[in-house]
């Protein structure tokens, strides 16, 4: 079900000049906010990523995540995402995860929904808390872009102060998410290829912060730091890696959009045969990730 | 798939900013003016508070949010019978952008009216109602001013909510600490 992306910026400008299109706020790339939506209010995300660079050969993949958030209530909102994906790699192949060389095209990956109750307001009280549960399920691989289903589960608490009556806005983030995994069985692979088509669960860790200022109306400057490690049945711990990076944010009464660049400034765990930089993790994460996020209001 | 193909997403909606900038102003400074003082003969008189740096200490000392101008707009206010109270117009921090209002306070430093002039946010346009706007009536320095309390929170507004609500007890401070000596 291969999509071309070429459309893709016509469709965007579309929405973007659609008188119908509304807006909300979302600070950072990754790390989230505390807020909920009020009650009866909507929010339509769009979220392209590109992570590039493995350190050899060719590795760039897309995701593209289409969301909507509804606030079921004042406390409570909920989302409910299509996910897109599309791998393209040549001159690498890294066992049990790179299996060969590929050009998916834009195609279907995924689905994701999650619920995000808050406990504490960031603007009413000291210091704002939300829970997050979220429920996600894909049938192609982030990494190779062969087929795989996982289902995964993760909970998060999320942070939030507004400091200077709201101009500066400090986000700190702590998730797990638990995933089983099974690859499906690819034909024509060379027999000592190690390619695991046994179910497999993993355990991951996210603790992120990003402290967001705004230093004119409407536009905003945000460094968010991630890190995230992963423990896995068989290897225990499997990788880390630390991402930080800024992002530019623009947020009007209509819509928002925010731009994150983020490369990866140190990670560890397991490393591909022959791996010149040692000091990252390169086989489920990539030297730099990209990401445009726009929202639109209803 | 050549990446190069989708470089122009990534800079697509900071591009088109321009065509979706724009502002609400829902009051003049005269309509607002007349709104919070309805006396037929007021007269304002333009007499914008100049802040020293110590001032604007004392003033987020006892309010306990920053007073970010140096010279506060204000006009005294009188009529035949004499002096009425003052105007003061103030911006404070909203989600995307300042919102600007309007408040009117009595010669002896209580809320007569306040005024919404500008308000650009996604969420909240409540704060324009006049229901919403009327709990500030009467309020002094002896007042809490804790949103939820002395004035309902709107959901979705709250930021907007609290910074209003600062903002006018942060006036009345002004008033108090600068207005009053005069």
């Amino acid at each position: 079900m291969a999509i071309s992306f070429r459309a893709l910026p016509l469709s965007l400008a579309v929405l973007l000049v659609s008188p119908t299109t509304l807006a909300g706020e979302n600070l950072f790339g990754h790390v989230k906010g505390a807020e909920t939506l009020p009650k009866g209010s909507g929010e339509l995300y769009q979220k392209l990523t590109q992570r590039s660079d493995k350190g050899r050969g060719h590795y760039t993949a897309y995701d593209a995540v289409t969301e909507f958030e509804y606030g079921i209530t004042n406390s409570l909102s909920s989302t409910a995402g299509i996910k897109m994906q599309s791998i393209d790699t040549n001159g690498l192949l890294i066992e049990g995860y790179l299996p060969e060389e590929i050009d998916t095209g834009l195609e279907l990956s995924g689905l994701e929904a999650s619920l995000k109750y808050n406990f504490l307001s960031p603007a009413k009280d000291d210091i704002g808390l939300s829970g997050l549960i979220g429920f996600d399920y894909t049938w192609k691989d982030k990494h190779s872009g062969q087929d795989k289903q996982t289902a995964s589960v993760e909970t998060a608490l999320l942070l939030q102060k507004f400091m200077l009556e709201g101009q500066l806005t400090w986000v700190g983030n702590l998730g797990m998410e638990a995933t089983y995994a099974k690859r499906d069985e690819i034909d024509g692979l060379p027999e000592d290829f190690e390619w695991p088509t046994d179910p497999e669960m993993e355990i991951e860790l996210i603790f992120g912060t990003g402290l967001n200022y705004r230093f004119a109306p409407k536009w905003s400057l945000s460094m968010e730091v991630l890190y995230e490690t992963e423990f896995e049945t068989e290897v225990g711990q499997e990788r880390w890696s630390v991402f930080a990076g800024p992002s530019l944010h623009y947020g009007s009464q209509t819509w928002w959009a925010t731009l994150t660049w983020l490369p990866q400034l140190e990670g560890g765990g397991e490393q591909y045969e022959d791996q010149s930089d040692t000091d990252l993790h390169l086989i489920e994460k990539t030297e730099t990730e990209v990401r445009l996020k726009i929202g639109f209001n209803f | 798939m050549s990446e190069n193909n989708l470089y122009p997403i990534w800079l697509l909606p900071f591009a088109v900013t321009a065509l979706s900038a724009y502002a609400v102003d829902y009051l003049s400074t005269a309509e607002a003016q007349h709104i919070i003082f309805p006396q037929q003969q007021a007269i304002f008189i333009e007499a914008p508070a100049k802040l020293t740096k110590q001032q604007r200490k004392q003033i987020k000392s006892l309010s306990g949010v920053r007073q970010r101008k140096d010279v506060q707009p204000a006009w005294r206010v009188e009529d035949q019978h004499g002096f009425l109270g003052w105007f003061i117009i103030d911006d404070v921090v909203g989600k995307h952008e300042f919102i600007t209002y309007a408040v009117g306070i009595s010669p002896q430093g209580e809320v007569l009216g306040v005024e919404i002039m500008a308000y650009r946010e996604t969420h909240g346009g409540e704060v324009r109602n006049a229901d919403w706007r009327e709990h500030f009536q009467g309020k002094t320095l002896d007042d809490p001013f804790k949103l939820d309390k002395d004035v309902p929170n709107i959901s979705g507004a709250t930021l907007s909510s609290r910074n209003i609500l600062d903002g006018v007890k942060r006036l009345l401070v002004l008033h108090k600490t600068v207005l009053q000596m005069r």
